[in-house]
Order: structure tokens, then C-alpha cells, then sequence
């Protein structure tokens, strides 16, 4: 039938993806539906049990000021929460959290239930339909029509989904789930460019058969600190992880029986991520290591299942068995799932924009691992950015788009629309040119003021970054008009939080921008300093401290700008500029980058023809100048 | 700036000669070529064609070879061609102004060079060693120009860069896989890295100065009383080969140069005229303009009258002299007559005893000149950079002891990393990897027509 409500927004697929786009697409007051294979595993946690990480954490935060839920679902389920790098430089601090992964999918389910303008219906979609390059609605396997005026497909890895246990191999879209088996065709009957990727997933295992007390405790943070910068009350548990390792033995049993490997028999082909090797990739290219650490943590707070983290294989199940009873701790270890490795259909993205809409089909957006991406916390980012985009194509607002300046997820848009990928790609703080002003603690400071104007965020919530901001500047004031003279008295004080003497009149901002000063041991000098929270007292020691380095990065981002402020039209002809290489040619008009810096990242593209792109738009800029006067 | 214009230019230069060339080079050069050859050809790449350039009439301009390049595979890395003709400013001007006619233009200062950089023929380096060549003064500097042209210097970088993007490497692991067991290197192992990089980059910076000293020629000054002999050494120097008389016009009054070459080395002697006219007794030379001369030079070659004792103006020009860190050569002139001086007043490492009447001394003088300009540095490792290049050397050099005082503190390797990308960018802007418009205008300005 052609259902006969008409829908804004229909999100292809319920995972971290499609629950970010479904909910903030129906917040932003467009009348949203989710299909999805299986309603029982929205928001499922297919591989590890865990929020954040390295630069993943930044992206969770992100997500939140823009409006979107994965913060505050972790804060209400998770089971530990830490900062990892605490030991360096806040730039790099990062949040990771354990989640009760039942727990978690649960809240996330009631919240998209409840939610006003959203509509969650269990229907697997077969066919996008276009008309005159512009979505008018999809096709379900149950016959029915959605008409619609946009569509974010977040299909994870069920499009043509294989897994891989050893030799043997079945359709699934994820463990025991069905695939979806169709659209992908869909999608390259539309023109798009669709290819494989793989990723795996580890075994796991039955907590009554590990003996925990001869393996290393891992607990969280003593004094966690939430995600969400709306989380009040916050007071989850404190349940430890453990640390158990592989040994020689490990090894050998690994490397005798690699021709039950589907990677190492030439099974599956495609490329899986660097970053996060099997077990027997690690063992075969790190040979020389005589252990490998393996993270053991709870998947719920009820449950026995343990998730065996840096154990991801697609060896076979008496394979896994053995290697996994040749390790400490494990020698009676039952497996409850084994582990496994995936295959499934990927859209190259850079036939995205910087929306996140694709080029060719007007309305239609592409968010998650269909982007060649890996992570819940990347699949939730771009999840909200297309769920925003898809809302503003249908009340034709100005696009949103974060700036490699402004956002990790703006660093990870950017990146898969202007380089693509060939493995999944995952974030890092290193992607991030400016990290030291993209930080994970000033998450809400940076993008409250353009997340609230592009009206994601609520008045209310505005209201209270706007409140941090201005407790932060007022404390900034007062340290750097607040003096001492250095009589013998003040130093003998400043001895005694053992920093040097003063010998001029010094403003207190200088002497907390020492290394061994903070705001708290300076009020023990100071008596009459208010007393103030932790994180104003943390921003204001990270603003004074690094002043000299933010001052550097705000001096690049100013010389980046100069380069992305420089645009190219979007019918701009290269056939006109001469001296590009075809090569060069053939890459800049497959990417169409929308300015000269994005132009500049494409790979394979030089700077000499850079300079002779410059050259040409700066003439011909110049003409038009010359016209219009 | 860059378009679809085909260039052309007179490549040798405006002077009378058997030969000159014209080379064309644009997209339209082989359709340009058609319209001005007296044959009707398919022309191919890397082939000579004897024949005429006519005029629109169809009349001889001059009988010609001409030389056919195709892209990518030309000085450009677009089609071009070279016109031999006869030499003669007359004939030279007639096959380009016909060449005008039919839809070429005048090239640009450095329009050339800077097709084949952006064409990627070539990089900054080896465009700087393009405009050195051009305006190489000895046949020593030529070569060395020519080595640089081959890449040898822009490799040398690279490999100093690839152990800089190691660091930088390990740095960002340590960041990003904080629960990973890494086997770090130890903080000395680092020094150890960033020191024997800081070593690279000096030694570049000495060969460079080497550099300056083997293009841009080394200037000396000859100081001392009047009637020492400095205008007898002055005519001895420039006239062992043809000295080369310069008018560079000075602002209140003209000052004149001369040039020569020691062992392939030019050198350079300002104000000679001032040198030959206060010579003259009569009209002494000052304290302050000997000053002066002293500061613009390289070397100050001091000379003293041997057959006299100090006076007491030798005695204000030795205590002058020691005042300054300058490379100082004293010379005790007319040593064919009875030695008076006591050498050991001089209190100078160099000295060189002469005679500008007998010419003895004269080739110990030469080999003091040219150790003290080039010492016995390898022709292989000099370089030549612009002053903007030199300038990102030597940041490049402070940068690295910054990241050394880093890795001593145990700076945050977040910090650490912005520091060591400070680096890369520094060294990025000598070869030119990053695109800077400001570098790329004022590098190409500096070429002459016709390269």
C-alpha cells in the first residue's frame, strides 16, 4: 500500500546512527519515522560494551550539545566511567564509559517512544524512490510505500551482511540478525559507488568460568565525571574490568591453525581497520611480542556475559576455544557467542557533502558505518549531523556544517567526504589540527552559542553554558587584576605551595600560569579569592596555563580559515583552468570541494596545482569585480 | 600568474652572438609554429627542423633550426619549441615580434621557471638553483647551481623530514593508545634524534652560507693609510682576469665596484674609485669611511707598508680592526724593499707578505682569500637558498632546540606535537610542499625573461 501519512524524515535503520537522526530530526519538529529490521535491538551495542575513548569521547559530547541523546543514555546506564590520559595534557583527556549494554539499548528504545513527531515501525527497506534526482520515499520488504521528503539511511553493516566463523560462513546483518539484502542493489542502480569492508567482533564469555582473582582489577574513576553537561545528580556504580593477557602459547595455537582463518584463506578479501587488529593479525605482524593485553569487561550489570576486548578473531569456534583456555585466568573459560568477522556493503562517502546529503539524489543522506565509518560514537555524530540536515533541507534552513576548526565532527565529515576511506575509519586525536582548542572538556563552550543559533539547543540548556562562560570570564578578571608585591611576608607564603619568590609586583593570572600552581593552593595564599566549582576552576587553569599554545592554534585556525573562506562555485569548470594534470582534473571534479582548503587536502592534489587554482579563481573573481563596478 | 597564453621570449639575452634563441612555450606553441614555418609539417617531439620563419608576406625573416618539445615532456611541461636563428638584437626581435603577430605573447620575468613549477617539473629548491645558474658568476658556481637543479638538495630534506615524521609518529601514538603497552623510546634516545636532525639542519645553514659566498660573490674591503699600496693590490686583484666594472647607482653619488674570481670565487671591492682617489696623499681617507667599508664586507684585508714602522694611523686601524668579528687578512706590502715593520705589532692570525711591485706573496694571498671564504668545504654539499628559505632554516634549527627543552620537561605531547609540526611546516616552505602565494611571487619575480 502507499501509507497514506506523508513523513519530513524517514531513518533507514535503528542503531547509534538512526537513533541520533530519528530523534533530533523529530525534536527539530519534523514528523520523523524509524524502520528498522528489529525494534528489540535499537539501540544495540553490536561489539564492545562501551561509550567514549580516545577522541571518541570528544564526539559523544559533541553530539550532546547538538542535541542528541547518546551522553545522556550513558549517563543514565553506564557501569564505570574514567578519563583516559588523565597523565597528559588536557587536550587529549578522554571520556570512556562501560555501559550496561542492555540497560542502554532499553533507555534508548523508551526515549525514541516518547518522543513527539516520531514514529518507530519494525520493516526492512528495499528500495529508495527517486524522482528527477530527488527522494520522494522508500519501499519496504511488507509491501508498503512511505512517501517522504528526505531519507537518512543508516544501515550499519546489514547491507549484504556475511559473517565469517572460521570456514564457515552465513547471512547476517549482525550476530544472528538478519541482513538486509536488497537495498544496496537499490543503491547502485542509483548511480552510487558501493564496496565492501570487513570488521570483527570478539567472543564472549561466561563470567562464572574465568577466574578473576588471579587477573589484574581495572576499576573506573573514583570521582567520575558524566557526559552530558545537563547531567545533574550524577551517581552511577563503579564495576571493574580485568586485565588478562595472551602468552606464547596463545600464539602458537593462533598461527598453527591460520588456515581456519577466513582472512588468512583468502575468504574475505576486503580491508578491516588498522587500528583494531584480530587476534590473529596482531599475533602474525607483532611476532616478536610475547603477550598481547586482553581487556575483560561486563556487558550488563545481571548478566555473566563478559566481552573478551582485543580478542576480535574469525577463527573457528575449537580454535577460539583453545587459544582462549591457554590463557591465565581462562582455563576453564566456557564461550557463551563466539567471536566473528563481517563483511558488508559500504557507499563510498566522498559522494557525500558536507552534509552529509549525497550529491546526486536531493533529500538523501547517508550517516554510520554505510559511510565506511567504525565506532558507535563516529555512527552517532554523523547520525546527528544528517538528522539535522535533513530536517533543514525540509524547512529549508541554512545547511549546518561544522568546520575542521569547530569540531571532531567536523574533522570526521570532512575527512570521509574529501579523502573517502578504504578501511573503517575511525577518530583520533591526531585526525584534529587543532586539538588544543577542540577539547574534550570545553565540548559545550565552543558549540553552545552556533548549536543554539542553529536552534538545536534548548533555551534552557543555553542558559546554562552561558552561565559557565561568564563565571569563567569573571574569575579570569579577577586573577588578572588582582596583585601581590613582593614583600618578604608574600613570599614566604608563595614558599610555602613551594613556588618561587616574586620580585616585581606580579598579577595573580602569571603566577597560576606556573606548572606547580593551581587555583586552589594560590586561595590558601590568597584567602579572599571565592571559592569556585571544579570546572571553572579547570578552565580557567587550562586557559592560563597553555595561553601561549591556544594563542598558536588560534593563529593557524586564522591562516586555515584563509584558505576554506576561499570557495569554489559548484559549477565550476576545471576543463577551463590549464596546466592541471588530468589526474589532478579528474579528482577535483570528482569531489567537487567546495573550497580551495578542502581542495587542498584532496590527496594526490599539489600544491603547485593549488597555486594554479588560486591563481585562476583570484583572476576570475577579479573580473567579475571589475564587471559588478 | 598562469593562463592559457603561449610565451615567448629571447632566451640568450639581448648581446650580439653567432647564435640566438627563442623558445616558445603555452598550449597553442605547435599551431603557433605552423603559422610562421616555412614548411608544412607534422611536427614531433624531440626533433630538429631546418627551414625559414617567414614573415605574413611569405619573405625570409631568417633560416632557422628549431627545436620541438611535447608535454609533459619539455622545460615547461607544456608543448613548446626553440628557434636557433642568427644572433643580432635586429633578428631576434623580427622572429618574436612575428611570433606576436600570430598569437604568442611576451613572456613574463620568470613566466618559464614557473610553468615548470606548477606544472611539476621541478621545485622551489630546484627553481632556486634554475636562477642561479642563469646568473652564475664562475664555472665552480655553475656546477654546484647544477647539482642543486638535480634534486640532490630537495632528497637531502626529504629524508630530514622523514625522521622528523617519525617522531612525530611515535608522539601520536602515545597519545591516542593510552592503554596499549608500547615500548617507548627513552627520553635520551629522543634528545638523540632531535639533536642529530638540529646537526643536519645547521650544516645545510653553514653550506648555504658557502652558498651566498659562491653566488653572490664576497666582499672585501682594503683598509690602511694612505700609501700603503692599496691601489697597487687593487690593480693587481681585478686584473688577474678581466675585472668587470659595475655602475650601481648609489643615492647622493655613484660608487663603484669591481669584480674577480680567486679559484672560481667572485669577489666583490666596493667604492674602488674611493680607494684609487685617496690614495693620493693629498686627500687622506677618513677613520669613519674606512668604518664604514669595514661593516658591508665579508673579509677585510688590512694593508701596512712594511718598509716603514707603524705610524700612528696603522695603530688606530689595528685597534679598530680588533673591535669587530670580521675575517681579517693583514698584508705587509713592498717586502722587495728593507723590511722595517715588526710583524709581531700586527697581532693578526692572517699575514700575508707581498710585493705589488715583484708580484711576490701574491698567489699566498689568493689561497689566504679563498681558505677564508670557502675553507675546505666539499663543492657537493654547498647549496644555494634565497633568504627566505635561509629564514626557515634557521627557525627551523630553534625549533628543534625548543622541542629538545620539550622532551627534557616532559612537556605534554599534545604541546609536543604542535611544536614538531611548527618544524615540518618550516622545512615544508623550503622545497615549497606548502603553497605560499607570497613565497611563490617573489621567488618567480627575481628570474630574468627567458627562463
Amino acid at each position: 500500500m502507499i501509507y497514506p501519512k506523508k513523513y519530513d524524515v524517514i531513518v533507514v535503520g535503528g542503531g547509534h546512527a538512526g537513533c541520533e537522526a530519528a530523534l533530533i530530526s523529530a525534536r527539530l519538529g519534523c514528523d520523523t519515522l524509524m524502520l528498522t529490521i528489529a525494534i528489540d535491538s535499537i539501540g544495540a551495542m553490536s561489539c564492545n560494551p562501551a561509550i567514549g575513548g580516545l577522541a571518541k569521547g570528544h564526539l559523544v559530547k559533541e553530539v550532546d550539545v547538538f542535541g542528541g541523546e547518546m551522553a545522556r543514555n550513558i549517563d543514565e546506564t553506564g557501569l564505570q566511567f574514567k578519563i583516559l590520559n588523565k597523565s597528559k595534557g588536557p587536550a587529549v583527556w578522554s571520556s570512556r564509559a562501560q555501559a550496561d549494554m542492555v540497560a542502554y539499548k532499553y533507555r534508548m528504545k523508551t526515549v525514541l517512544e516518547h518522543q513527539e513527531h516520531l514514529d518507530t515501525k519494525q520493516e526492512m527497506v528495499d528500495e529508495i524512490l527517486v524522482e528527477d534526482n530527488k527522494i520522494v520515499g522508500i519501499k519496504t520488504n511488507v509491501g508498503n510505500e512511505y512517501l517522504c521528503r528526505s531519507v537518512v539511511i543508516t544501515t550499519g553493516t546489514f547491507m549484504k551482511g556475511k559473517i565469517f566463523i572460521g570456514l564457515n560462513e552465513y547471512e547476517a546483518g549482525r550476530a544472528w540478525e538478519p541482513p538486509s539484502l536488497k537495498l544496496s542493489d537499490s543503491l547502485r542502480n542509483l548511480g552510487f559507488r558501493v564496496s565492501r569492508l570487513k570488521t570483527g567482533t570478539t567472543p564472549r564469555l561466561d563470567a562464572r568460568t574465568i577466574n578473576f582473582d588471579v587477573l589484574t582489577t581495572q576499576p573506573g574513576d573514583d570521582d567520575p565525571i558524566p557526559f552530558s553537561f545537563r547531567t545533574e545528580n550524577f551517581n552511577r556504580p563503579n564495576i571493574p574490568c580485568y586485565l588478562a593477557y595472551t602468552n606464547e602459547k596463545t600464539h602458537d595455537i593462533i598461527l598453527s591453525n591460520l588456515d581456519q582463518s577466513p582472512l588468512y584463506s583468502g575468504m574475505v578479501s576486503s580491508l578491516g581497520p588498522r587500528y583494531c587488529p584480530s587476534i590473529e593479525d596482531k599475533v602474525v605482524k607483532f611476532f616478536e611480542k610475547k603477550k598481547h593485553q586482553i581487556f575483560l569487561e561486563p556487558q550488563d550489570a545481571n548478566s555473566t556475559e563478559i566481552y573478551a576486548d582485543g580478542l576480535h578473531t574469525s577463527l573457528g569456534y575449537e580454535v577460539q576455544l583453545n587459544f582462549l583456555r591457554s590463557m591465565k585466568g581462562l582455563e576453564e573459560v566456557e564461550i557463551m557467542r563466539p567471536g566473528y568477522a563481517i563483511e558488508y556493503d559500504f557507499v563510498d562517502p566522498t559522494q557525500l557533502k558536507h552534509t552529509l546529503e549525497t550529491k546526486k539524489i536531493k533529500g538523501l543522506f547517508m550517516a554510520g558505518q554505510i559511510n565506511g565509518t567504525s565506532g558507535y560514537e563516529e555512527a552517532a555524530a554523523q547520525g546527528a549531523v544528517a538528522g539535522i540536515n535533513a530536517s533543514f533541507f525540509v524547512q529549508k534552513k541554512e545547511p549546518f556544517i561544522l568546520g575542521r576548526d569547530e569540531a571532531y565532527t567536523g574533522v570526521l565529515i570532512d575527512d570521509l567526504v574529501t579523502k573517502g576511506t578504504k578501511e573503517p575509519y575511525r577518530m583520533f586525536t591526531s585526525r584534529a589540527e587543532y586539538r588544543l582548542i577542540l577539547r574534550e572538556d570545553n565540548t559545550q563552550l565552543r558549540l553552545a552559542e552556533k548549536s543554539f543559533n542553529a536552534g538545536l539547543m534548548r533555551k534552557e540548556d543555553y542558559a546554562i553554558v552561558k552561565e559557565q562562560i561568564r563565571k569563567i570570564d569573571e574569575i579570569k578578571k579577577t586573577l588578572k587584576n588582582r596583585f601581590l608585591v613582593p614583600t618578604p611576608e608574600t613570599n614566604n607564603k608563595l614558599l610555602s605551595i613551594n613556588t618561587d619568590i616574586i620580585k616585581t609586583k606580579t598579577d595573580l593570572a602569571k603566577l597560576i600560569r606556573r606548572v606547580e600552581v593551581s587555583y586552589d593552593t594560590l586561595r590558601t595564599i590568597v584567602t579572599d579569592l571565592p571559592p569556585i566549582d571544579k570546572f571553572t576552576k579547570q578552565e580557567i587553569e587550562i586557559d592560563f596555563k597553555y595561553e601561549g599554545y591556544l594563542s598558536l592554534q588560534r593563529q593557524q585556525i586564522e591562516k586555515f580559515k584563509k584558505y576554506e573562506t576561499l570557495k569554489i562555485p559548484d559549477d565550476f569548470d576545471y576543463n577551463n583552468v590549464n596546466g592541471l594534470s588530468n589526474e589532478v582534473k579528474g579528482k577535483l571534479m570528482d569531489i567537487r570541494p567546495v573550497s580551495v582548503g578542502q581542495a587542498l587536502r584532496i590527496q594526490g592534489v599539489t600544491p603547485a596545482a593549488i597555486s594554479i587554482l588560486i591563481i585562476y579563481l583570484r583572476k576570475h573573481s577579479d573580473k567579475r569585480f571589475k564587471i559588478a563596478n | 600568474m598562469y593562463d592559457n597564453d603561449t610565451i615567448a621570449a629571447i632566451a640568450t639575452g639581448y648581446t650580439s652572438s653567432a647564435i640566438g634563441i627563442i623558445r616558445v612555450s603555452g598550449k597553442n606553441s605547435i599551431a603557433i609554429l605552423k603559422k610562421v614555418f616555412s614548411k608544412d609539417i607534422d611536427f614531433e617531439a624531440n626533433r630538429v627542423y631546418y627551414g625559414h620563419i617567414l614573415d605574413k608576406n611569405g619573405t625570409i625573416i631568417d633560416e632557422v633550426l628549431v627545436s620541438v618539445f611535447m608535454a609533459p615532456r619539455s622545460y615547461t611541461g607544456e608543448n613548446s619549441f626553440e628557434v636557433n636563428c642568427h644572433g643580432g638584437y635586429v633578428v631576434l626581435n623580427a622572429v618574436l615580434e612575428r611570433l606576436f603577430e600570430v598569437g604568442a605573447r611576451m613572456a613574463l620575468p620568470g613566466e618559464f621557471t614557473k610553468r615548470a613549477y606548477l606544472n611539476g617539473k621541478i621545485d622551489l629548491s630546484q627553481a632556486e638553483a634554475i636562477s642561479k645558474i642563469i646568473s652564475s658568476k664562475s664555472k665552480r658556481a655553475l656546477s654546484v647551481a647544477q647539482r642543486q637543479l638535480s634534486g640532490k638538495f630537495s632528497n637531502k630534506l626529504d629524508k630530514i623530514r622523514e625522521s622528523i615524521i617519525f617522531i612525530m609518529a611515535e608522539n601520536e601514538v602515545v597519545i591516542d593508545h593510552p592503554e596499549e603497552e608500547l615500548s617507548n623510546t627513552t627520553k635520551q634516545e629522543k634528545v638523540n634524534k632531535l639533536l642529530s636532525i638540529k646537526e643536519k639542519l645547521q650544516s645545510i645553514l653553514k653550506s648555504s652560507e658557502f652558498g651566498n659566498y659562491l653566488f653572490e660573490g664576497i666582499v672585501l674591503s682594503l683598509v690602511g693609510r694612505p700609501n700603503v699600496g692599496k691601489s697597487s693590490l687593487l690593480n693587481i686583484l681585478t686584473g688577474l682576469e678581466r675585472a668587470i666594472v659595475t655602475d650601481i647607482p648609489g643615492t647622493t653619488r655613484d660608487v663603484i665596484s669591481e669584480q674577480f674570481t680567486i679559484r672560481g670565487i667572485p669577489f666583490t671591492i666596493l667604492d674602488t674609485a674611493g680607494i684609487r682617489k685617496t690614495d693620493d696623499p693629498i686627500e687622506s681617507i677618513g677613520v669613519s669611511k674606512s668604518k664604514e667599508a669595514i661593516k658591508n664586507s665579508d673579509i677585510v684585508v688590512a694593508i701596512f707598508d712594511g718598509s716603514k714602522d707603524l705610524q700612528e694611523e696603522d695603530i688606530r686601524i689595528i685597534e679598530d680592526l680588533q673591535k669587530i668579528d670580521k675575517k681579517i687578512v693583514a698584508v705587509v706590502n713592498k717586502i722587495d724593499k728593507k723590511i722595517i715593520l715588526d710583524k709581531n705589532r700586527l697581532n693578526f692570525k692572517n699575514i700575508v707578505e707581498v710585493s705589488c711591485t715583484t708580484k711576490k706573496g701574491i698567489i699566498e694571498l689568493e689561497d689566504m682569500l679563498s681558505k677564508l671564504s670557502l675553507g675546505d668545504i666539499n663543492d657537493a654539499d654547498i647549496v644555494s637558498l634565497n633568504a627566505k628559505q635561509k629564514n626557515s632554516l634557521k627557525n627551523s634549527i630553534e625549533i628543534c632546540d625548543l622541542l629538545i627543552h620539550d622532551v627534557k620537561k616532559d612537556i605534554d605531547p599534545a604541546l609536543f606535537a604542535v611544536d614538531i609540526a611548527n618544524l615540518v611546516d618550516e622545512l615544508d616552505e623550503i622545497v615549497g610542499r606548502i603553497t605560499n602565494e607570497d613565497m611563490l611571487d617573489s621567488m618567480f619575480k627575481n628570474f630574468c625573461i627567458g627562463k
